[in-house]
């Protein structure tokens, strides 16, 4: 009682991906409210959720059709010039909720928006949340009929939190939505795209110009589409590099409507696993990457930060951008200390969990969704170093990165700019939210 | 259209209006929700949630949950949370999923209190009404559920009901007017929910006298006055020094102001004090007929807004920075005042 609950690598990868304590298991309990679950619960409130998500499409807006309390948060994003004028907003009322009578005022209500706006948009994406998941909505005739009375396309995405665990959660499908309106088109085979941020990736990433080294020469993604124009060129491409997992089911649908291939990569942070990955990508597409020099720089790094701060104890979060798991089995196999975890166990992060009680079976793993962190206490931890916004947390005024910003870290370039940032950090003893 | 809003955002729903007057309460409050509304609530709606701990929960409900009804899994969870944490009560709030598969919130309620053994408060909102409509009734049910028992009355005692952030727009709304009324001779203010927690409401009919300082505060003014025939009054003892400066050049000029109805009245008699001008007080929240003037108006929707504002001849309008981005024909003074259930600004 009166404790936050955690359990060592040790003993959790003893007890093996079948046996994880219910403690860990977010449907077990209830979830906990704190500023470190607030990415969990509403993940537009820190970065991309499905409403921002959904606008990924140049010059698009979206209708919120909702009750009151679903749009709610978006006002932070309000305001003239930004994403304030792509937002509107139909309310339901309880009438709806019980008729449905809400889907028969769409169609007038996108061509009201259409008519509002100072230039008609690319396209109008229509969000609805549980309460249609709930009466379950068809929203493709709802949106054929709205695209026929507007004259623009109109797209359906679905913020169905309740959803969040199921075979197409909120932010797959979003990812799957911002893609569809892309159509069969002459095949550019030197072009790529890049799925699964809605941000571009950090700049100097070696990823575009290892792509060039294999005879690449357009690299789209949709975040960097300035235009519907170049978005559509998105349908050109030869294959798709899906670099979340999130964006899988995206790539399979464009797999099967444009006939565009997909290769997956994941984001990590271990030297090692890097290069091996781009070994066999290189080997997929029949190139030899010539990764040594990226390799070294991050290398160079890694070794800059362990003379300097080698004897930090750090506290992983999952508010990053990065896998915890993964990212404190890099950090220890850097040879620092990795003391706490805070971090969901899945099937996909379960093997790194088992390397890490290997290496630091004492290293401890909370959930931030259990309800006993409402009691954690950090006087008896010892953490001095924190990576990760809900580390930070828990951990305030120790220093670090939040390593959470839009832009998004990949490869030798994200294990490179990850331990500069923290070189900053830890030299001037301050935490930094954005790198 | 009717409810489609083109430049304004949604205002707090009543789920936020629950949780702003239990959150300091001590108790633990469940959102019955998948996570979203919770997010909202927290992350926007609650600015002391930031600095100030409260054991604030998600139901976490996932499709099956919602589709089965499975109250009796929620009930588990709230068990087992109580288990872990100390609380006072539990409180279960409304969202729109247990209002689409139409929860009987009456048998959770029960349900919560035979399996946690503790008091349970269960506030049926649904996330299609507005915060003073949580506020009312989740005020209502903490009352009723603790200020049961007569306490011999402490003179110079008043209790202030209807103080939350989402009302005056600022995490000092308790010290302020507690300040207010001491300087109107009051020894001690209770400020229900801002300052004064779950002991000070068990002990509500101690006070002389109750203040409502919000629309939403008088259910509970009115149940007090009923029960332990504690008297009452309706109105804000302070106007905001920041907006009063502003309040100028007014003389002869149509103003209209818009706020929750009772610190917009204080504002009117504020400005009467000084001028004579014609003041119009317009709410987009609850209007207590016994409180409003012959002009005085609901907002109901954008349009109606415009054209009531546009047509209305106000030389100022005093009232939330966000509401002009829906008046893009209005030509006259607009003096900003903030309403935190209007654009999620605090005044400080």
């Amino acid at each position: 009682m009166n404790e936050a609950y955690c359990i060592t690598a040790e003993k959790l990868a003893r007890r093996g991906r079948s046996q994880v304590p219910e403690e860990l298991v977010s449907s077990a309990h209830l979830i906990y409210s704190s500023p470190a679950t607030l990415a969990f619960n509403s993940p537009g409130a820190q970065g991309f959720g499905v409403k921002r998500a959904g606008l990924a499409i140049p010059g698009s807006v979206m209708l919120l059709v909702s009750p009151g309390c679903c749009g709610r948060n978006t006002a932070m994003l309000g305001g003239p010039g930004g994403y304030g004028e792509r937002f509107f907003y139909m309310l339901m009322d309880d009438t709806d909720i019980v008729t449905g009578r809400h889907l028969t005022k769409i169609p007038d209500a996108v061509r009201e928006i259409c008519e509002e706006c100072a230039k008609t948009p690319s396209a109008v994406v229509i969000c609805i949340t549980c309460v249609d998941a709930l009466l379950g909505t068809d929203m493709e005739p709802v949106c054929r009929k709205a695209s026929e009375q507007a004259g623009v396309p109109v797209i359906p995405c679905y913020m169905y939190a309740l959803t969040r665990e199921g075979r197409l959660p909120p932010m797959a499908a979003v990812r799957r939505a911002v893609y569809s309106l892309l159509r069969p088109a002459e095949r550019e085979p030197d072009a790529v795209n890049i799925l699964g941020y809605f941000a571009p990736l950090i700049d100097g990433c070696e990823l575009y110009a290892l792509l060039r080294q294999a005879g690449v020469r357009r690299i789209r993604e949709i975040s960097r589409c300035g235009s519907f124009d170049e978005y559509l060129k998105m349908a050109r491409a030869n294959f798709n590099l899906v670099l979340n997992p999130e964006a899988r089911y995206a790539a399979q649908a464009m797999q099967k409507n444009l006939n565009i291939p997909g290769v997956e990569l994941t984001r990590m942070y271990q030297l090692d696993k890097i290069s091996n990955q781009y070994r066999l990508f290189g080997r997929a597409v029949g190139a030899a990457f010539d990764d040594r020099r990226y390799y070294g720089e991050a290398a160079a790094a890694v070794e800059k930060f362990r003379r300097k701060h080698g004897g930090a104890t750090f506290a992983v979060g999952e508010i990053l951008n990065a896998d915890p798991f993964e990212l404190s089995l890099a950090l220890i196999r850097y040879g620092l200390a990795v003391s706490e975890i805070y971090g969901t166990v899945g099937d996909a992060n379960f093997p790194y969990i088992k390397k890490i009680a290997a290496l630091s079976p004492q290293t401890k793993i909370y959930s931030n969704l259990s309800p006993t962190m409402l009691y954690y206490d950090e006087s008896d931890s010892d953490v001095d170093a924190v990576v990760g916004v809900d580390a930070a947390y828990y951990h305030p005024g120790r220093a670090g990165v939040g390593w959470n910003g839009e832009r998004q870290p990949f490869g030798y370039a994200g294990v490179k700019a990850l331990f500069e940032s923290l070189d900053a950090a830890l030299d001037h003893a301050e935490f930094r939210r954005e790198p | 259209m009717t409810g489609l809003l083109k430049y304004l955002s949604p205002f707090a729903p009543d789920q936020s209006g629950a949780v702003s007057v239990l959150y300091e309460m001590g108790g633990l409050i469940v959102v019955c929700d998948a996570g979203g509304c919770t997010g909202n609530i927290c992350g926007f709606d609650e600015p002391r949630w930031r600095t100030r701990k409260s054991a604030v929960f998600s139901a976490g409900l996932r499709d099956m949950d919602a589709i089965l009804g499975r109250d009796d899994r929620l009930i588990a969870k709230l068990r087992d949370a109580v288990s872990k944490t100390g609380a006072a009560f539990t409180a279960i709030v409304g969202t729109p999923v247990p209002a689409v598969i139409a929860t009987d919130f009456r048998a959770l309620g029960r349900m919560a209190e035979k399996k946690t053994g503790l008091p349970a408060i269960t506030v049926e909102t649904t996330g299609t009404g507005l915060y003073d409509e949580g506020e009312e009734s989740a005020m209502l049910a903490l009352f009723e559920t603790f200020a049961s028992e007569p306490f011999p009355v402490e003179k110079g005692t008043v209790g202030v009901l209807g103080v939350t952030p989402l009302e005056f727009s600022s995490l000092r709304a308790g010290e302020l007017m507690a300040e207010a009324l001491k300087r109107r001779g009051w020894k001690r203010a209770e400020c229900y929910g801002m300052g004064s927690g779950l002991e000070s409401v068990r002990r509500a009919s101690a006070a002389e006298r109750n203040l409502a300082v919000s629309p939403a505060g008088i259910k509970a003014a009115e149940y007090l006055k009923k029960n332990f025939g504690t008297p009452y009054d309706v109105g804000c003892p302070f106007v905001p020094g920041s907006l009063k400066a502003r309040l100028t050049g007014l003389e002869g000029k149509r103003v209209l102001v818009i706020h929750q109805q009772v610190l917009a009245n204080a504002v009117r008699d504020e400005i009467l004090r000084e001028t004579d001008a014609d003041v119009t007080v317009a709410t987009w929240f609850m209007l207590k007929d016994r409180l409003k003037r012959e002009k005085d108006f609901r907002l109901t929707g954008e349009r109606q807004f415009a054209q009531a504002v546009e047509s209305g001849g106000y030389d100022a309008v005093v009232g939330d920075g966000m509401l002009r981005r829906a008046l893009r024909r209005y030509k006259g003074l607009f003096i900003d005042f903030t309403h935190f259930a209007v654009s999620g600004n605090l005044s400080e």
